[in-house]
């Protein structure tokens, strides 16, 4: 039976993991190696590792960071920020990522989704959405790093996006990351009542309860979070043994 | 490396403001040698030469090497104590306020009323001098900085007729259109200090951080000059103009003067007012205090960066503050972006070359989404706008080409 | 380790894959291992192995382009142990569906198709079981002493069809579907999954194909 993945994600600005608060707020949490070896090693499905100011920056990942973080790291890895080109995807590809996740460049230029796909395969390309409630209903996609407005419907993007081929959806709440007050329920179910291909939830996750809540009212495919696992509040080895006890198929040794 | 020469000496009507004729950028955080000190606002006139910036021959400027200094020199712990000290002296026995706190319930007001209340047990009253126009997310964070994060709160809203044209005034003689907020909000705090018999007041971090006189960092305390005078009509100036002149031209009247004149030095004596930073005695750093605020009182981030910059969550409250620094651009070439990208690399959140990145992205970006909100309140047409701000151009810092204002010197 | 012993395993490069990946998980064992699309390097490889991710299309492209078509056919001639990973795995087959039906390397007789009409959500992406396709087991076979029902990594919109039954290694389940998740043809394994994405598990089957050479 296909199991549910818990991924750790990292946001990451130069050689440091950084964590903000709607996203917003570069404070250092760690060193990508360290916490990326620890998380492997306590069981995390994937890793998520985002370089959060690259689109803001106007430049690249820094694809030799990724190399050196990658090492001894047995798991897939989704690596995403300023991704702009299939040279881009290839270079990420070869430093270490198995997947890529795409934002700011894909709203701009939606074709560039297509292109990708067709060259690498759906299954390597992912669509990071960063999406914040609207006052009169509805979520807006946001980019660079959660800073820019689109205009556009985050659940239209994601209908289209999918049309384009991607194989995946990374869905992050800007209003609930950071805050640990549990998942954004309600954005998360407007895609995932939906959606075909699988689908990554991030921003809120605070304790192991959230983690049931959310697969009990929404089931997405992976749960993603930051804050709780940096900070300590408790390991993915909690968050595991806590899903595997109430019943949900999770990759879990007693 | 000495300082870039300029190719020809500049004549003094081509440098506005008595500013430096040649532009030099820090090497460490791209602040340009344009950037002026703190004024005595209630005494700011048109004639005014600003203080500038300090640089060391090292092309290295004083905000920098202070922070150097705060980082390597400073016995914080050390200051903690003296804290602990100065509160222990002051903490009410009897449940009265101990401290005056001003501000907005940002979240460097939100940082230092709970710290001070939750952490060092005193019972501060916070006291809000209002934003010319509010935004919908600064009343949110205030409402939250009282409800959630847990003060007592004194909100003075000034005759909005009055404040409206002040900052007409200032904005059309001074190209400053904050500074009756500034003026407003230096003296709330003493003002109630002595409505309130309080005489401890508490801000957050000192401007002499960001490059004031670097002297001015070895005091907890402000500088009496900056919150009381002995104030007559001839040397209280509002708008760049003497509150006699407004009077006299039936602009204003005595009656509306009230909200700016700042405490009289024989109230501020007697009562034995001080005004303390507490980037005195812990060390600042903007973005814990985002981190802080969020957790503590409830502040938010806008919706979207601010305009003219990459922050989300500096100085959001009022309308009116976009064109605040979008004069600082004019009239000095140094954005909004720059200005939170200068204190983020001393912070060493960010490099030099992050910073020279954003400020290419974002320093120059026009403020459209309050300008027409902004006309209105100022009562403005949008060409005499454009005229006045054209005029405030100095030559040594700004060039047409085809049509359109650059500036001519852009960090690197 | 003495170098003269060390074990030269090739991954052919053919312009897609995440090499980085395999590289480290290969060189976890201490063997000599290179990226190469050299027809020559490839041809006195003691073993070789196909990476995995992309589409068939770009993969036979990428294969067409730098003369490596016939290069690897005839490696799979040797006996030498060859490896394909998830699309380097779909490459080995005859036919692969997607963009339209193209022509394999003609290895493992079968064809690559699509899920097609499944209730569960595609791509398969995740941790899922892998267990014998028949009561034989795994006995001598790249999964040799691996426990039935190890969660790998999947990741895929295609499956393997192999037309002869005694090619499928291993199965899967996902929902109430199964397909082939992992081939055999002689010392030619092909692997659905990605097992040096696999955690310690998946090294462990790394482990026991560089043990065949």
């Amino acid at each position: 039976m296909k199991k549910i993945r818990i991924i750790p994600r990292l946001d990451i600005k130069g050689s440091n993991v950084v964590k903000g608060i709607h996203c917003e707020g570069l404070r250092i949490v760690g060193n990508p190696k360290d916490l990326a070896c620890k998380y492997y090693k306590e069981g995390a499905d994937e890793l998520l590792c985002m370089d959060v100011v690259a689109s803001l920056y106007q430049r690249n990942l820094d694809f030799n960071l990724l190399k050196s973080f990658s090492d001894g790291i047995f798991v897939p890895i989704t690596v995403g920020g300023g991704i702009r080109s299939t040279n881009d995807i290839n270079s990420a590809l070869r430093a270490g990522a198995d997947k890529v996740a795409i934002n700011t460049y894909a709203i701009k230029n939606p074709q560039f989704l297509n292109e990708a796909v067709k060259k690498f395969g759906s299954q390597c390309i992912v669509l990071s959405i960063e999406a914040k409630k609207r006052p009169d209903g509805g979520w807006e996609a946001y980019t660079d790093g959660g800073r820019e407005k689109t205009g556009i419907d985050a659940v239209q993007w994601s209908k289209k996006a999918i049309k384009l081929g991607v194989g995946e959806i990374i869905l992050t709440s800007i209003d609930h990351d950071g805050i640990r007050k549990g998942y954004d329920i309600e954005l998360i179910s407007a895609i995932s009542s939906f959606s075909p291909v699988p689908l990554i939830v991030h921003g809120g996750a605070d304790s192991p309860d959230s983690f049931l809540d959310v697969l009990k009212k929404c089931r997405p495919e992976g749960l993603s979070a930051a804050s709780v696992f940096h900070y300590g509040d408790f390991s993915i080895k909690d968050i595991k043994k806590h899903l595997f006890n109430k019943g949900f198929p999770i990759r879990y040794e007693l | 490396m000495s300082p870039i020469k300029s190719r020809k000496k500049l004549k003094s009507s081509e440098v506005k403001y008595g500013l430096p004729s040649e532009v030099v950028f820090c090497k460490r955080c791209i602040i340009s040698n344009q950037r002026p000190n703190s004024t005595v606002e209630f005494k700011n006139t048109k004639e005014d030469k600003k203080e500038t910036i300090a640089f060391g021959r090292d092309g290295i400027c004083d905000a920098c090497r202070y922070a150097e200094y705060k980082d390597t020199q400073i016995d914080w712990k050390l200051r903690e104590k003296e804290l602990i000290k100065l509160c222990d002296k002051h903490r009410s026995k009897n449940g009265y306020y101990d401290c005056i706190v001003p501000g907005s319930g940002g979240k460097d007001s939100a940082f230092t009323a709970h710290v001070l209340k939750y952490k060092y047990g005193m019972n501060p009253l916070t006291v809000t001098w209002s934003p010319h126009l509010y935004t919908d997310i600064g009343q949110k964070n205030f409402t939250s900085w009282i409800h959630k994060g847990g003060f007592d709160n004194i909100l003075f809203t000034p005759n909005g007729r009055v404040h409206r044209l002040l900052t007409k005034y200032a904005f059309e003689n001074l190209l400053h259109p904050f500074q009756p907020f500034v003026i407003g909000q230096r003296n709330i705090g003493p003002k109630f200090a002595i409505l309130y018999k309080t005489p401890l007041i508490f801000y957050g971090e000192n401007q002499a951080e960001y490059g004031n006189n670097i002297k001015d960092n070895d005091a907890p305390t402000m500088k009496e000059s900056f919150f009381a005078q002995n104030t007559t009509l001839e040397n209280l100036f509002l708008g760049g103009v003497s509150a006699k002149s407004l009077i006299s031209k039936d602009k204003i009247s005595l009656n509306d003067l009230n909200p700016y004149i700042p405490a009289p030095y024989k109230e501020i004596k007697k009562l034995g007012v001080q005004v303390h930073y507490l980037g005195y005695y812990l060390k600042w750093d903007p973005q814990e205090c985002y981190y802080y605020a969020s957790k503590n009182t409830g502040f938010q981030v806008n919706t979207e960066r601010t305009e003219g910059s990459y922050s989300k969550y500096s100085s959001i409250d009022d309308k009116i503050d976009p064109f605040h620094y979008y004069t600082l651009l004019i009239k000095f070439g140094i954005g909004r972006a720059t200005n939170d990208a200068v204190q983020e690399i001393r912070n060493k959140k960010i490099t030099r070359e992050e910073g020279v990145a954003l400020v290419h992205r974002y320093d120059q970006e026009f403020p459209q989404k309050y300008f027409k909100e902004f006309l209105e309140y100022i009562d403005l047409a949008e060409d005499k706008f454009w005229k006045l701000i054209n005029s405030g151009r100095s030559p040594h810092l700004w060039k047409k080409e085809k049509g359109e204002w650059k500036l001519k010197h852009i960090v690197k | 380790m003495n170098y003269k012993n060390k074990k030269n395993i090739a991954i052919v490069d053919y312009g897609v894959g995440n090499l980085h990946s395999l590289t480290k998980a290969l060189g976890h064992f201490g063997q000599n291992v290179f990226i190469t699309e050299d027809a020559d390097e490839i041809r006195v490889a003691d073993a070789i192995v196909m990476p995995g991710v992309g589409a068939f299309k770009s993969g036979m492209e990428g294969l067409k382009i730098r003369g490596l078509v016939n290069t690897v056919k005839d490696f799979s001639k040797t006996g030498k142990p060859v490896l394909g990973i998830c699309l380097g795995a779909q490459l080995l087959m005859s036919e692969g569906y997607e963009f339209g039906k193209l022509k394999g390397l003609n290895i493992i007789p079968g064809k690559v198709v699509p899920f097609g009409k499944i209730k569960e959500k595609v791509p398969h992406i995740g941790w899922n079981e892998i267990y014998p396709a028949t009561k034989m087991g795994w006995s001598k076979t790249l999964f040799e002493l691996i426990r039935p029902n190890i969660d790998v990594y999947f990741v895929h919109s295609y499956m393997f069809k192999p037309k002869d039954r005694k090619n499928i290694l291993a199965l899967t389940k996902y929902g109430n579907f199964e397909f082939c998740s992992a081939i055999k043809k002689g010392n030619i394994y092909g692997c659905q999954f990605h097992p040096e994405k696999s955690g310690e598990l998946g090294l462990k089957i790394i482990g026991n194909f560089i043990k065949l050479i």
